[in-house]
């Protein structure tokens, strides 16, 4: 439990590092996910107890934006002014980019992998994502 | 009295009170099966926000008190890279759709938001701080620094997109046809960052690690675009 703990916190730490010698506009966490995906290609064993911790992790991720999402009570003015445009831009480019990026996986699936199309993975009748 | 006012100078109180109305509007959103509309984060921030104003707590104080819960955000992250491994073999097969689907959707994310809030007049501060849009909390506000925008802002948009994104993914990619999980958590990570994989990870496993290899991917997308066009303006 605690070596998986030191492996996150310790990728971080590293990729924090990094992004504050290079001056890269990628945060340390972001840095430290590939410095991750780096050791596991590395060493390469079963580890359940690291599946485990990161599992909890990303269930629980939608309660860690809470305290940035708070944050909406400081911004008064710039939403005042700007509200309905911010708004509308930033729901209308969500939208938009989940669609394009959609159409577009789905294209290049069948253009340039068409080997792939049908392996659908198993899962639960449930629609959703 | 005064031997509890000690007690506000410790983060218990707002940790608790976090978790606490945080898990009353889970236990709302399971009952719902998890309707869009019943995202915990949508009625826990208004009802904080409530809270604190009626205690007049400023928000400096309430950050300080949740920074734990914040600081997770870094290893969750992190861990991001585990769901990426497990699917490593699916992943490399599909590299072809996954790099041209990232950067049409990189683009349209920054163009179609700069572009329609340029149309109500916003300065570029503000115009910076919607351009990462599409990015990862702690991704977003460094590249909304780095271009000259408000960090702060650009977490709220971020969590706005994410929201929107989580809400209407469904109905949108059920309407279009999309009955494979591998593009729709993809489209879902690249426009919606955290929140898009969270809600693809209470749907299907393989949605969920095609989400993070989403926002994965387009935060080193975005931040590389942004880097650039900073560079050229």
């Amino acid at each position: 439990m605690l070596a998986a703990i030191f492996l996150l916190l310790a990728c971080q730490l590293v990729g924090e590092a990094l992004h504050r010698i290079t001056g890269l506009a990628l945060p340390g966490s972001v840095i430290g996910m590939v410095l991750l995906l780096g050791w596991l290609a590395l060493v390469r064993r079963e580890r359940p107890t690291l599946s485990a911790v990161s599992g909890w992790l990303t269930a629980h991720l939608s309660i860690m934006f809470v305290p940035a999402a708070v944050g909406l009570m400081q911004e008064g003015p710039a939403l005042a002014r700007y509200g309905l445009g911010l708004a509308l831009a930033t729901g209308v480019s969500t939208i938009l980019t989940i669609i394009i990026t959609a159409l577009v996986f789905r294209w290049a699936l069948h253009r340039f992998t068409p080997e792939e199309v049908g392996k659908r993975p198993v899962q639960p009748a449930e629609p959703g994502a | 009295m005064s031997a509890l006012t000690g007690l506000l100078a410790t983060p218990l109180l707002w940790l608790a009170a976090t978790l606490g109305v945080f898990e009353i509007f889970e236990r709302l959103s399971q009952r719902s099966g998890r309707h869009p509309l019943c995202h915990p984060v949508l009625w826990t921030t208004p009802v904080l926000i409530a809270l604190l104003w009626a205690t007049g707590t400023p928000y400096a104080d309430y950050q300080a008190d949740t920074f734990l819960l914040s600081f997770l955000l870094g290893p969750a992250v992190v861990g991001l890279a585990v769901p990426i491994w497990a699917q490593r073999e699916r992943i490399a097969r599909l590299a072809v759709p996954i790099v041209l689907s990232l950067a049409a959707g990189a683009v349209t994310s920054i163009v179609s938001a700069v572009g329609i809030l340029s149309l109500f007049g916003a300065p570029a501060d503000i115009l910076a701080s919607i351009a990462p849009r599409a990015t990862t909390t702690p991704v977003a506000m460094a590249i909304a620094q780095q271009l000259g925008g408000v960090p702060a802002l650009a977490a709220c948009i971020v969590l706005f997109a994410g929201i929107v994104g989580a809400m209407t993914a469904t109905p949108l990619l059920n309407a279009m046809k999309f009955d494979d999980y591998r593009p729709r958590g993809f489209a879902l990570g690249v426009s919606a960052h955290g929140f898009g994989a969270a809600r693809a990870f209470q749907v299907s496993e393989t949605a969920g690690a095609f989400a993070s290899l989403g926002m994965a991917l387009n935060a080193v997308m975005t931040a590389a675009l942004l880097s650039l066009l900073a560079v050229f303006l």
